[in-house]
């Protein structure tokens, strides 16, 4: 089995020219928690992920205390929006760097390469690096997983 | 010897000027400029090895040592926090008593404890407070460098100047208390309502659901009960032998040394990650600098500047003392107020060795190092930490807005202890 096989094709992605607005957006109406985001060839130069989003509504002493359970209601800060200006950013500022992974490769390389970068969504590329799908950590770990059962045909 | 005295200066000089630019970490510059000086006296023959040694002063380095340990073993417990939510709720939410009351606090804390492991244990619950009542923290982070460092002037431990005048002048802890602590009272109040009212723009906002604050209860912020307890009964302790120090014969850094020692057997703690929060870098910057300051002296530079001063002329006494506060509180403004200490005091020294009545002069660099700090947002570590730590939230303090809040703080409080010190000149003669 191959990448290419347990990966989604239909890839809801974002061009590099789009706001941080646009993307959330996005995110929002296909329920999906990443984006990878495209060069105009349609290369993947990135991904945004509903994290990196939510990062910015959460407050700041988040990073600074050690502890917050102590913090039963976060008053102000519980129904804080980020600023207009902020969300009228491009997604390019605010997307981390991303690796690819090639739809013919295998299954264990693409696991393994999602462990190193500690990344949970790996976008999908063909040979010429365009994107094709995306995987996530849950894809490929049962496709690596089903052929352990004894059903399973020899490869 | 004029060899010496201009290269030993330029050694000294050079150092200040890369610490003072940040071209290099000042613990390193130290270092090198120390081994410079050594080696400079060696071959000009007016320095050695058992000189440099001599000039370092262990009563600082362990009385500093031991407060570190102590605040090494109480920070994880979560007093810290404990009492910055505290003042929080006694707050209420109102934004001027909530400048009080987390001003107060690291004041007083930094009486007895650093002023940067203050300034830094206090501000990141003060975000927490600022955040979820909605209001801008910056108002309360100048406050708190501020007041961290007016707070350290109060005592013998309370900032690394004070250690080194005490060391040098036989100056006891009792004596901080009836000289430095009646002004710094002064001042503390003073700069509160000074702040209140530059800062009134921003303290005029009401938080529009101050429940949230009352919600948090300090009681849950305390992770390590008994640790706790334990290291502030021996900091009670420490600080209760403090007073009789010079009655029981022992030196301020030994009673440090010993408190560390009974909390660290009593606590036990992982001694690894105990050690780990011991600010090493400023134990060797100061050695460092004991050692480069012993061969300015022993090159005779310092001799000269006392020559130089002398030959100035009759300044009243008084007057003296007034323009040493302002000397050493600009100094300390731009360059940090350790190196300005340990350079003067032998100054102070040798005036006072060619017959000069240099008591309240010590009193004069006390003052003018520890109000001088608040000049700009680099003029003390207090600052430049809490201007780092404001850099990771959305309303970080800049220098314009320090210099249009610190800086006059600084002024007012350099003023009205110069008034004071005029007032008090026979008390401090003593």
């Amino acid at each position: 089995m191959q990448v290419k096989d347990c990966m989604k094709g239909n890839v809801v992605s974002v061009p590099s020219s789009a706001t941080i607005a646009s993307a959330a957006g996005i995110i929002l109406r296909n329920r999906v928690g990443v984006l990878p985001v495209l060069d105009e060839h349609g290369k993947p130069v990135g991904i945004l992920q509903l994290s990196d989003l939510l990062s910015l509504a959460l407050p700041d002493f988040l990073n600074l205390v050690a502890d917050v359970d102590f913090v039963h209601d976060f008053g102000a800060v519980e129904t804080s929006r980020p600023l207009p200006e902020v969300l009228a950013r491009r997604v390019t500022e605010l997307m981390q760097p991303t690796i690819t992974v090639e739809g013919d490769s295998g299954l264990l390389r693409a696991y393994a390469l999602m462990i190193q970068h500690n990344v949970l969504d790996v976008p999908v590329v063909n040979a010429r690096e365009e994107l094709v799908g995306i995987a996530s950590r849950v894809d490929i770990g049962t496709a690596i997983l089903s052929s352990w059962s004894p059903e399973a045909k020899k490869p | 010897m004029s060899l010496a005295i201009g290269l030993a200066s330029l050694i000294f000089v050079l150092s200040l000027w890369l610490i003072f630019s940040e071209k290099l970490n000042r613990s390193i510059t130290a270092t090198a400029g120390a081994v410079l000086m050594v080696v400079l006296g060696k071959l000009l023959g007016f320095y050695t090895e058992a000189q440099a040694l001599a000039a370092v002063d262990f009563n600082t380095i362990g009385l500093l040592l031991g407060m570190m340990l102590l605040v090494a073993l109480l920070e994880p417990s979560g007093v810290f926090q404990y009492l910055a939510v505290w003042a929080g709720r006694v707050s209420r939410g109102r934004p001027a008593w909530l400048l009080i009351m987390l001003g107060s606090i690291t004041a007083a804390l930094s009486m007895f404890l650093n002023n940067v492991t203050t300034a830094v244990l206090v501000a990141p619950v003060t975000i927490l407070i600022c955040e979820i009542l909605g209001i801008s923290a910056v108002p309360y982070l100048v406050a708190e460098a501020v007041l961290s460092n007016i707070g350290g002037v109060a005592t013998l431990v309370g900032d690394p100047p004070n250690i080194l005048v005490a060391s040098a002048s036989g100056i006891t802890f009792n004596d901080f208390l009836t000289r430095a602590l009646p002004v710094v009272v002064v001042v503390w109040i003073s700069s509160l309502l000074l702040l209140r009212f530059l800062f009134r723009r921003q303290l005029s906002v009401r938080p529009a659901n101050p429940d949230a604050l009352l919600r948090l209860n300090p009681a849950e912020t305390i992770t390590d009960r008994a640790t706790a307890w334990r290291v502030l009964l021996v900091l009670g302790v420490a600080i209760m032998l403090f007073f009789a120090h010079h009655i029981i014969q022992v030196s301020p850094a030994f009673i440090s040394i010993g408190a560390a020692a009974a909390a660290l057997v009593w606590v036990r703690p992982n001694f690894d990650d105990t050690v780990q929060r011991v600010d090493w870098g400023v134990l060797i910057f100061f050695t460092a600098l004991f050692v480069m300051v012993g061969g300015l002296e022993a090159a005779g530079v310092l001799a000269a500047i006392v020559r130089l001063i002398e030959g100035v002329g009759a300044i009243p006494a008084v007057m003296f003392g007034v323009l040493l506060i302002w000397v050493a509180a600009g100094l300390s403004a731009v360059i940090d107020n350790v190196p300005i200490t340990i350079a003067l005091i032998p100054v102070i020294l040798g005036l006072g060795a060619d017959g000069m009545q240099v008591g309240p002069l010590w009193w004069a660099l006390v003052f003018g190092a520890g109000f001088g700090g608040n000049g700009t947002i680099i003029g003390s570590s207090a600052n430049i930490v809490i201007a780092n730590l404001s850099k990771k939230t959305h309303t970080p303090i800049t220098a314009e807005l320090w210099n249009r809040s610190g800086l006059p703080v600084m002024l007012v409080s350099c003023a009205l202890t110069s008034v004071l010190y005029v007032l008090l000149f026979p008390l401090l003669t003593h």
